[in-house]
């Protein structure tokens, strides 16, 4: 009866951050077209894509490691959303977080891209391949001050569990935010580079690239990608939420907070141009890495 | 009860609304009247609300735009990026060099009719149509969606052989794989 | 301006005798010249008198005098004078001596000369296609090539509307309007 219960819970968190997700997408689109003095698409665009994108006949034949490509992307979205805690007290949407642990996140949401990169790669599209090699050295940029303020945060309250450092915000009443402020400027910072908007959408840019690593995927492919990208999106702010907002106690404190978190990528994103990728990489191993030593010094001496 | 003729409609007509309320545009311009394509979709005359944007590579396209003249020699490579898209799938000819020759009646290396070599779902008539008139022509596509007859996809299908042997006749070199869909 | 013409002409007389000249109003001058000293009077032109800018090549196609006429317009950043260099090649069987290393991009120009009009260059090094892929017809920019008549052979075309009408005629019945005064030398 539990182990139904269970299974039932996780079907419907995975529901909810793919409803979540994608109604974020389409609400982003909805302020862009609105900064650049138009109207846009309804919010709800981005299902009605998707069910477009699942109803095509899929007539590419590239070999079993192309389709297993967005496969490992999906899977990947769905077991990082099992170990992260959606909300303060569990309830529907507990799933595996009790066994939370930050470092194994960090190896796991790296999978992703990799799976994507071997599926990539074996369609022989010069574009796919120098999309993915882009896409890696970008991630060399972004991961480091990343890194750096989770250190920051595990020296400074001695645990590396979510759920450990949920319940110290909880206990001392003020969100981490406050507490460590520099490892939270620098996890922003990183933020930046993890979303791929605008200025660090080097990787999938449809004019410069033919859309990198997605440019032989179509219909059901493309599919899987789009919601697993939006699964994903959910995934990075729920967990900066909970890491350094003080997590949520409803599903309704919970959407307000990952929107107002959400709208820093996107805003600083609609009136940036494109760097390259050494411009991006600099960028990232300037003032985010000067905060991560911040924060790491703050955290040994405090 | 999946199988039955009642829930087969349901079906489509929601596969149909879904299609004509989201269309993903090649961004690919054949000829001169692909100057006509960024002022429909950037802000004055916004496309981006029925749901049309741009797609990169013709496996994500639905539509493909025919804008202009098409001479010999990208006749060979847009059959090959037609072949390449994913069903189901439509052409816009764009201007009147598609309809009949256009300016270039009397051209020795135009292509004048193009429904001969590619199956046409919807003509827009002007030399350069303005992007009023390119709006109307989506929505007229999505009318035809929206009945189920915009089928260029199927027509090329069962017709292959007819079309195969008008684009042979006049691209002699032949060097294309086969069309498997 | 008129002396800088007539001190140019006065040295190129003195190298080339036979060379006929034609002064145009503005900073124009022609020059025409025989096949056979083309190669010299380009390098000397170049090197001593400081025309240093190829700013074309163009071809004249003679279909009743049986030539054809391959002009060079050459541009003196200094002088500030134009100076058009033509030479007349026989129709049947057109040879022309090749300028590729006195300027490099004359190269291009010969390529499209010799795909469009069929003029043979000695020493041109170039692939053979330039413009039309696997073209087999005659050089289609020559006089006498009908093109109207080779496009109703090749391809398809659409038959006319029984009900077709005269565009300019209905339009002036449509619209009904005035012309200003200033316009009508334009309209019928």
């Amino acid at each position: 009866m539990e182990l139904i219960l269970n299974i039932l819970g996780a079907i419907a968190t995975v529901i909810l951050a793919f409803v979540v997700g994608m109604t974020y997408g389409g609400i982003v689109r909805k302020i862009t077209a609105r900064v650049q003095n138009r109207k846009g698409p309804p919010w709800y665009q981005n299902f009605i894509d998707a069910y477009k994108l699942y109803s095509k006949s899929t007539a590419i034949h590239h070999g079993w490691m192309h389709r297993m490509g967005p496969a490992f992307l999906m899977v990947t979205s769905v077991v990082t959303l099992m170990f992260i805690p959606v909300l303060n007290d569990g309830g529907w949407f507990e799933n595996l977080t009790f066994k939370g642990d930050l470092i194994f996140l960090l190896y796991l949401m790296v999978l992703g891209a990799l799976g994507m990169a071997l599926g990539a790669g074996q369609t022989g599209n010069p574009n796919s391949a120098i999309g993915v090699t882009r896409g890696l050295s970008q991630m060399v940029g972004f991961e480091i001050p990343w890194v750096m303020a989770l250190v920051a945060l595990m020296i400074q309250y001695k645990t590396t569990s979510i759920t450990g450092l949920m319940e110290v915000q909880q206990e001392s009443g003020t969100w981490l935010m406050f507490s460590s402020p520099f490892a939270f400027i620098a996890a922003v910072l990183a933020m930046l580079g993890m979303f791929r908007y605008s200025p660090f959408d080097i990787v999938g840019a449809p004019s410069e690239l033919a859309s990198g690593p997605v440019s032989e995927n179509g219909g059901k492919y493309l599919f899987t990608m789009m919601s697993s990208g939006s699964i994903y999106a959910f995934v990075k702010l729920t967990l900066y939420v909970d890491l350094f907002m003080g997590g949520a106690d409803n599903l309704i404190i919970l959407v307000v907070k990952t929107f107002t978190l959400y709208m820093i990528p996107v805003l600083y994103g609609i009136v940036s141009p494109r760097y390259r990728t050494e411009q991006a990489v600099k960028f990232f191993w300037g003032w985010p890495l000067f905060f991560g030593l911040l924060a790491i010094l703050y955290a040994v001496i405090f | 009860m999946i199988n039955d003729k009642n829930t087969q409609k349901l079906v489509d007509v929601i596969q149909n609304w879904a299609r004509k309320h989201s269309i993903w545009v090649l961004a690919y311009g054949t000829g001169c009247g692909a100057i006509e394509i960024p002022p429909t979709m950037t802000s004055r005359y916004d496309a981006e609300r029925l749901g049309v944007r741009g797609a990169a590579t013709p496996r994500q396209a639905d539509v493909l735009l025919i804008t202009g003249y098409l001479t010999t020699k990208t006749l060979k490579r847009v059959i090959r990026v037609y072949e390449q898209m994913q069903d189901p799938k439509y052409v816009i000819g764009f201007g009147s060099c598609t309809i009949n020759g256009g300016m270039y009646y009397d051209s020795y290396n135009t292509i004048k009719v193009l429904d001969k070599y590619l199956p046409v779902d919807v003509y827009i008539n002007g030399c350069m149509p303005r992007p009023e008139a390119v709006l109307a022509g989506f929505g007229k596509l999505q009318e035809l969606i929206a009945a189920g007859k915009a089928d260029g996809a199927k027509k090329y299908k069962e017709n292959l052989d007819w079309y195969r042997e008008n684009q042979k006749r006049i691209i002699p070199n032949w060097v294309m794989p086969d069309y498997n869909w | 301006m008129q002396e800088l013409k007539q001190k140019l002409t006065a040295n190129i007389k003195a190298a080339y005798p036979e060379i006929k000249e034609k002064d145009y109003p503005g900073n124009r001058l022609d020059f025409t010249v025989d096949k056979q000293y083309l190669v010299s009077i380009l390098t000397y032109l170049k090197e001593s008198l400081g025309y240093i800018h190829l700013s074309h090549i163009a071809c004249v196609d003679w279909l009743e005098e049986g030539e054809f006429e391959v002009i060079f317009i050459l541009w003196s950043p200094e002088e500030k004078l134009k100076v058009f260099l033509r030479v007349r090649v026989d129709r049947e069987n057109p040879v022309m001596p090749n300028v590729d290393m006195i300027w490099r991009q004359a190269n291009t120009y010969e390529r499209e000369m010799r795909e469009m009009f069929g003029i043979q260059f000695e020493g041109l090094e170039a692939p053979e296609e330039f413009v039309l892929e696997d073209w087999q017809g005659p050089p289609p920019m020559r006089r006498d090539f009908d093109t109207e008549s080779y496009a109703n052979e090749t391809f398809f075309h659409r038959p006319g509307r029984e009900d077709a009408l005269d565009v300019r005629e209905e339009i002036i019945k449509r619209s009904r309007e005035e012309i200003p005064d200033f316009a009508k030398k334009y309209s019928r």
